[in-house]
């Protein structure tokens, strides 16, 4: 079995992973979506890779969602009505880390998993353009987008221990 | 009580001293530190009654820090808060002398699950 076929055969866990996690970060009903899309407009996206080190192979963990349900993460976790950029970033990178670190668990259990990074891009409304496996869940009426896909360059992830802090900007909304 | 908060989000800092509150463990003295190397030099210099800490974080994990302040001879009863709670880190954690390990996404139910030996109300 590919690890697509393997991220495909494990869909409907990840859909269960994702409104979980969503569900108790932001305090409110997730619910899975298959047809909705990332409206155009500022998109605030985390990565992170998990490392198998027996094949040295890459599984990039990727949580996208709009600026709005960012913002309202970040006031949520952070307990203020104004979140600055900095706060989006540190919001939806936690929601990626937890969601990575509930990936491994479930499908790469002895590996190493590197630290999140956060950015905001502009999404051109056409999907997300990457391979892998997507699923999705709305929640405040926004959708969020959580993809599990075979990582070709993992370079500008940190691993965690003896590694620098990372920057949280990459660049702001 | 003491407790020190280690996570490299400041957001989940921010939640886990909520969720502390929320599980009825009110009214310690929180401090914070953004990496397990911060947290070992802040708990070399004041005695703190629980730690909570991310595993993984940049300059040095949280494993590294249990193994660090047990080196020192700091026997601070530790806990792990951490996204990944597989069966393996569990074993390494507990192997460590930590006192339990809470997985990402937690309920004020989970903290009261692992920290009411540790924790005064």
């Amino acid at each position: 079995m590919s690890a697509i076929d393997e991220f495909e055969a494990a869909r409907e866990d990840l859909e269960a992973l994702l409104i979980e996690v969503l569900g108790t970060v932001a305090g409110e009903e997730a619910m899975p979506v298959w047809d909705d899309v990332l409206p155009p407009g500022p998109v605030v996206s985390s990565k992170l890779a998990i490392h198998d080190e027996d094949d040295d192979s890459y599984t990039m963990v990727s949580i996208r969602t709009s600026s709005i349900v960012a913002r309202v993460l970040a006031s949520r976790m952070l307990l203020t009505p104004d979140p600055g950029p900095d706060d989006l970033l540190d919001a939806v990178g936690e929601l990626g880390n937890i969601a990575g670190g509930n990936v491994k668990s479930l499908l790469r259990h002895s590996c190493r998993l590197s630290l999140p990074t956060a950015e905001v891009t502009e999404n051109d409304g056409t999907g997300h353009a990457d391979g892998g496996v997507t699923v999705r869940a709305s929640v405040l009426g926004q959708v969020v987008e959580l993809t599990v896909d075979i990582a070709a360059d993992v370079s500008g992830l940190y691993w965690p221990g003896s590694a620098p802090a990372p920057d949280p900007l990459e660049s702001r909304p | 009580m003491k407790i020190l908060v280690v996570d490299d989000s400041r957001a989940m800092r921010m939640i886990v001293t909520r969720t502390l509150r929320q599980a009825g463990f009110s009214g310690h003295d929180i401090t914070e530190a953004e990496n397990g190397k911060q947290a070992l030099e802040t708990a070399g210099r004041q005695r703190f009654d629980l730690v909570l800490s991310d595993w993984n974080m940049p300059e040095m994990t949280g494993i590294e820090l249990i193994r660090g302040l047990r080196a020192k001879g700091i026997r601070t009863p530790f806990c792990f808060v951490t996204s990944e709670g597989s069966e393996e880190m569990r074993e390494q954690a507990e192997a460590a002398g930590a006192v339990g390990l809470i997985a990402k996404p937690f309920t004020p139910e989970a903290f009261i699950d692992v920290l009411s030996s540790v924790v005064t109300s």
